[in-house]
């Protein structure tokens, strides 16, 4: 022991390393508990910050998992009164512009569109797609869908269909198949490989075999047919009326969707500014997170320092011996300073491993499956974020230090024999 | 040159012939200040010399200890000035003042003191730690001599917990001196033990004290031990009286027979 002193510590802070391990090694249960409490400390912002912010990305999987981050259609013109319409060089005049039918609008030179877009930063994948309302109908009574015409595999990387599938498939869709949502097919009363008839908004009509049913538990959600299918069942030709856009960044919408509108003659919309109320409650749920994270480590870090002042304010005594012994003040700060970093090093190493341990146990947890074919998720949504578990350590550290030199330095300014008493 | 020799020699003859002065206060004064101020010392002029045995007596609460506590540096006057080996130590900053406490006193309290975490050698070497961070053979050896001289040559690495209270007080004493300081300051060093091992810890006292000529400064309520000094000083109601130890006797056999 002595021996390693001598070769590892520089001789000018001998004296305190070795006050303050030999403190920490005959401290017995007090140095356990001290430990303990960082250790317990970390635990506890390890699982908060990795529980919230798992949530937290649950919740923005779950929002955004289903939706385009970007879609890009041709401009709508709205409708607007006459006086504000630029007068028309011609003696042709409205009374007002109508707003066009959806079907009627459509992107030609989707394939260079969809290039250009491919091509900028933030951009995870491009889907040009085909999307119309239709009448599904088994026998005679027709029920009102969505129908998205893409190409299958593009399609499941932007909302994904194969993976809440419960019966059939999606990938390898023949053009007289089709995807149906569960809830159709019970209004339908239809089963996978039954025919069904879909008549369009532009009154064509067609009949698919159900290729698969799927499920994502969010209410009735749109057909999918192949893209060549879809346009010829809303009559588009070779064209298609949207492009779909999934980005890598979701909170980088706005910004992406300006980018796109300057590099194409179309509108480009954020999923941030179609669904205005998933981003509201996406913000509120990570403010909250940061708020609950941040007071945890705040609590964690005062249950530490108590314990930490408590056993350094018993030192009180032996601080005033030291000091009547010749001890300078910094010198009896220096021991407490490495008392507190042994502690807190141990402690937040400890904490650091039981708390991932603890993580990865809990992820390990899974919900009870409701739909057929399911993969079970995770009760908890836990992450490990190294990010915050070295906030964790970073926080317990920083308190247990303080905590431990605060006292100590009230200690060593007075006079020896009043801390001796 | 003879001259010059003689000029060189004189005051050191003079200062060996007449022991120099290592403690002094000039009028003294201890207040207490709290919700009711407690004044203690009311203007101490003492003056201690090198090796002399000085014994403290007096009531408790006369303020012995508060004494004690000043010329060490343990606790600040409220008026007056303390002059250790002829230097104001109102004057000094605070790592000199530690330094002082290192180099020119040693302590020893009623109770040991000892660092319960370190060992008999280690606790006795604590004052050469703080001083050097590592403490070099040669002070080793003889920190050891001196603990092998109190007895303690076999419990070198035991810990207070494991020695007798009259093996730590000895322990405790080995500390003060380990430095090598021109004062040893005790306060009722034998106040906690047993008559004999209270005995056996003075006589060791006494024994350093006209081995290496350290000053001794102790507080005693233990009259034979008082007898034994070279002079007594009396504190009654917060000022010094130096009595002879024929004074101490009367005193003495005043009070048993009342």
């Amino acid at each position: 022991m002595n021996t390693l002193l001598r070769i590892l510590v520089p001789r000018r802070i001998r004296f305190e390393v070795q006050v303050a391990v030999r403190h920490l090694l005959s401290g017995g249960g007090q140095t356990l508990l001290t430990v303990s409490a960082v250790a317990a400390g970390v635990i506890i912002v390890i699982f908060i910050t990795s529980l919230i912010f798992g949530l937290q990305e649950r919740l923005t999987e779950l929002l955004t998992d289903a939706i385009p981050h970007v879609t890009v259609t041709v401009e709508e013109t709205e409708p607007r009164p006459l006086s504000k319409v630029a007068p028309s060089p011609g003696d042709l005049s409205s009374t007002e512009i109508e707003q066009q039918a959806p079907q009627l609008k459509f992107i030609d030179n989707y394939p260079a569109v969809a290039d250009t877009i491919r091509r900028l930063p933030n951009v995870r994948e491009v889907a040009p797609v085909v999307t119309g309302q239709a009448f599904v109908s088994k026998g005679a009574n027709p029920v009102g869908v969505a129908v998205v015409g893409a190409d299958p595999e593009l399609q499941d990387r932007i909302t994904p269909v194969t993976k809440d599938l419960i019966a059939g498939k999606f990938i390898g869709l023949g053009s007289d198949e089709i995807v149906i949502d569960g809830e159709l097919a019970k209004d339908l009363d239809v089963s996978n490989g039954e025919r069904v008839r879909v008549t369009s908004g532009t009154g064509a009509s067609e009949s698919f075999t159900i290729a698969g049913i799927y499920s994502r538990g969010q209410g009735r959600g749109s057909a999918y047919v192949t893209l060549r299918t879809g346009q010829s069942l809303f009559g588009l030709g070779t064209k298609v009326n949207a492009v779909y856009v999934k980005l890598i960044d979701i909170y980088d919408a706005d910004a992406a969707a300006d980018r796109i509108m300057a590099l194409v003659p179309y509108e480009a919309k954020s999923w941030t500014r179609e669904f205005p109320q998933f981003l509201s409650s996406l913000q509120v749920q990570t403010a909250s997170a940061y708020l609950i994270s941040g007071f945890s480590l705040v609590a964690s870090g005062f249950a530490i320092a108590a314990v930490l002042i408590v056993s350094v304010l018993q030192k009180s005594k032996q601080i005033g011996i030291l000091k009547s012994m010749g001890a300078r003040r910094r010198q009896i700060l220096t021991v407490f300073i490495f008392e507190g970093l042994g502690v807190a090093v141990i402690g937040s190493a400890v904490g650091a491993m039981l708390g991932s341990v603890i993580v990865i146990l809990l992820s390990l947890f899974k919900q009870p499956v409701t739909r057929v074919g399911q993969a079970p998720e995770q009760l908890f949504p836990v992450r490990i974020i190294p990010f915050y578990i070295a906030i964790a350590i970073l926080a317990a550290i920083l308190s247990t230090v303080l905590a431990a030199v605060l006292p100590a330095r009230r200690a060593a300014r007075m006079n020896p024999v009043d801390v001796m008493r | 040159m003879a001259t010059i020799e003689q000029s060189l020699d004189e005051p050191v003859r003079a200062a060996r012939e007449r022991p120099r002065v290592v403690v002094e206060t000039r009028g003294l004064r201890k207040t207490y200040f709290g919700k009711v101020d407690v004044p203690v010392l009311f203007g101490i002029d003492i003056k201690i010399h090198a090796e002399e045995f000085v014994a403290v007596i007096g009531q408790s609460g006369s303020g012995k200890s508060t004494l004690l506590n000043i010329l060490g540096a343990l606790d600040t006057p409220t008026e007056g000035t303390v002059l250790i080996n002829g230097v104001d130590i109102s004057t000094l900053e605070d790592n000199e003042m530690a330094q002082l406490r290192n180099d020119e006193i040693g302590f020893i309290f009623q109770f040991h003191y000892l660092l319960e975490e370190f060992t008999c050698l280690e606790n006795a070497l604590m004052p050469l730690t703080i001083r050097d961070g590592e403490v070099s053979d040669a002070d080793t050896q003889h920190v050891i001599r001196l603990l092998e001289r109190v007895g303690l040559g076999t419990q070198l690495s035991k810990r207070p917990d494991e020695m007798s209270g009259g093996q730590n007080q000895r322990c405790a004493i080995v500390r003060a001196l380990a430095n090598r300081p021109k004062i040893v300051l005790a306060d009722e060093p034998t106040g906690n033990l047993d008559s004999r091992s209270g005995e056996e810890v003075f006589a060791l006292m006494r024994e350093m004290n006209r081995e290496s000529g350290v000053a001794f400064i102790m507080i005693t309520h233990d009259d034979r031990l008082a007898q034994e000094a070279d002079r007594i000083i009396l504190i009654e109601d917060g000022l010094t009286h130096e009595i002879s130890k024929e004074e101490h006797r009367k005193r003495v056999a005043s009070l048993t027979t009342d």
